[in-house]
């Protein structure tokens, strides 16, 4: 299949965007019912309303703070207004974008004199952000520069036969463009982890997929947590998955075959291009939002028994080869590759439907996610507030 | 038509692309025919060889565990007769 064209949106910083949102952004969760209310007010704009934030410290305020940035300089995005309770924590992540020449604007509920006051100011500018942002006309978008995220969720036995591979494929043909895939959910990985370790472009790479993947039979051993208790998942279990390793088995196909050119903390942006490993739990919400960090402008999310959710920042396709599931979520499901298993439709077919697919809403075809607003954020924990 | 798909020449098992009902005859991609010992659900495994207690189970062509139990062909390859083998770890 020759490659189809992408168009974006151009950024200040060099990137292009597939989606012109202004993002609404909330520094802490005092401030989220502002983002809420802000976000209903002005057509255009995605509201980025995560837990937490408040009081947080060290490494965990860092990954809070760190992530909420990549939010806001995603390539979708092209401005951001920020919110916060009190100033400096607005600053620190309006400054983070700012410096990739984003307009933002940062306010506090209490510089500005409180709800009332901050939702009015809050939608004046996104209000003019977003006329703003209708200014710019798409231009060509090289597949070079185009970031996959790749993820899967509600797994079964369709998963590793259909939706997984297919992803894979689709994953290759990026990667073989020059552009760039992130894999990530770690957990997943274990029990597989040799087959993607084998992959690595060097031993350094390849011993990073082995401690992420060890820190989390360590972390479960010294929780006193069976790490087999939630892996498979119940979900899993009645979709067909037996084990771990057969869950992992079926979950690293989703990225393909390329060489594992780096492997990347949660939501950090990868140096290299090509196929890329992000360390982040698997749980859809934590993930997308890790991914959306990590800059990637579209997410293929492959299904089992199904999933529904998505992420403001980076439209998600859902794609299932699972018979009943594609009827029963049909709200939900944007790609039913179910011919493969009741038709017999080759892999190779498969992938044409969801490279397609994915050419079409990159450049504007909403996902079922989108057309839904079934998008949410949520930035993982590494410590505890006190 | 073929219900039972053998993903890889090595592996212990088949996915059914069809629920199957104890009795039925399973076809596989690889040409035999079993028939079902149980019920066995939509996407699920179906054993394709005898299989002894604690041998690993493929899948893939990757070993996915262990089995538990003794497993005769035609039954259902599931957490009830085979288990992960990162319990050991």
């Amino acid at each position: 299949m020759s490659a189809a064209q992408l168009w974006g949106y151009a950024r200040p910083d060099g990137n292009i965007g597939i989606r012109n949102h202004v993002a609404v952004i909330s520094a802490m969760d005092s401030s989220n019912p502002t983002v809420r209310r802000v976000v209903q007010a002005v057509k255009g704009t995605i509201g980025v309303a995560p837990s937490f934030g408040r009081g947080e410290m060290g490494d965990d305020l860092a990954q809070h703070v760190r992530t909420l940035v990549g939010l806001g300089t995603n390539p979708n995005v092209y401005g951001a207004v920020v919110i916060s309770l009190e100033p400096e924590s607005a600053k620190v992540i309006a400054d983070g974008i700012a410096r990739t020449g984003r307009p933002v604007v940062a306010i506090a509920l209490e510089d500005v004199g409180g709800t009332v006051k901050a939702t009015q100011l809050a939608t004046e500018a996104a209000i003019e952000m977003v006329v703003e942002a209708g200014k710019l006309g798409r231009l060509p978008l090289p597949w070079s520069q185009l970031v996959l995220g790749v993820e899967c969720g509600g797994s079964d036995g369709t998963s590793g036969l259909v939706s997984n591979p297919v992803t894979g494929m689709v994953a290759d043909t990026v990667v073989a463009r020059g552009g760039t895939v992130i894999m990530s959910e770690t957990a997943e990985v274990l029990g597989a982890e040799h087959l993607l370790a084998k992959r690595a472009r060097s031993e350094e790479v390849a011993r990073q997929i082995y401690e992420a993947v060890e820190f989390c039979v360590n972390y479960a051993r010294e929780m006193g947590i069976d790490l087999l208790g939630s892996n498979p998942s119940p979900d899993n279990i009645s979709g067909g998955l037996s084990t771990i390793e057969e869950k992992a088995l079926g979950a690293i196909k989703k990225g393909g075959s390329s060489v594992v050119n780096e492997v990347v903390g949660y939501g950090m942006r990868p140096r290299e291009r090509g196929l890329i490993v992000m360390d982040a739990p698997c749980p859809a919400v934590e993930n997308l939002t890790a991914l959306a960090a990590g800059g990637t402008h579209v997410v293929i999310f492959s299904t089992g028994k199904g999933n529904t959710v998505g992420c403001p920042v980076v439209p998600t396709i859902k794609v299932s080869g699972n018979p009943y599931t594609v009827k029963a979520l049909r709200d939900n499901i944007d790609v039913d590759l179910s011919a493969v298993i009741t038709q017999g439709m080759t892999l190779e077919e498969a992938a044409r439907i969801l490279e397609a697919e994915v050419v079409a809403v990159c450049n504007g075809k909403m996902t079922k996610a989108e057309v839904l607003g079934e998008v949410e954020v949520a930035i993982s924990r590494i410590g505890r507030t006190l | 038509m073929v219900k039972g798909l053998v993903l890889h020449p090595q592996d212990d098992v088949a996915v059914v692309v069809e629920p199957v009902a104890a009795g039925e005859r399973v076809q596989l991609s690889t040409g035999g025919e079993i028939v079902a010992v149980n019920d066995i659900p939509f996407a699920h495994k179906i054993a394709i060889r005898v299989l002894t207690t604690g041998m690993p189970v493929r899948k893939y062509g990757e070993v996915i565990g262990e089995t538990t139990k003794g497993i005769a062909v035609g039954e259902h390859v599931h957490v009830h007769n085979i288990r992960s083998l990162w319990h050991r770890r």
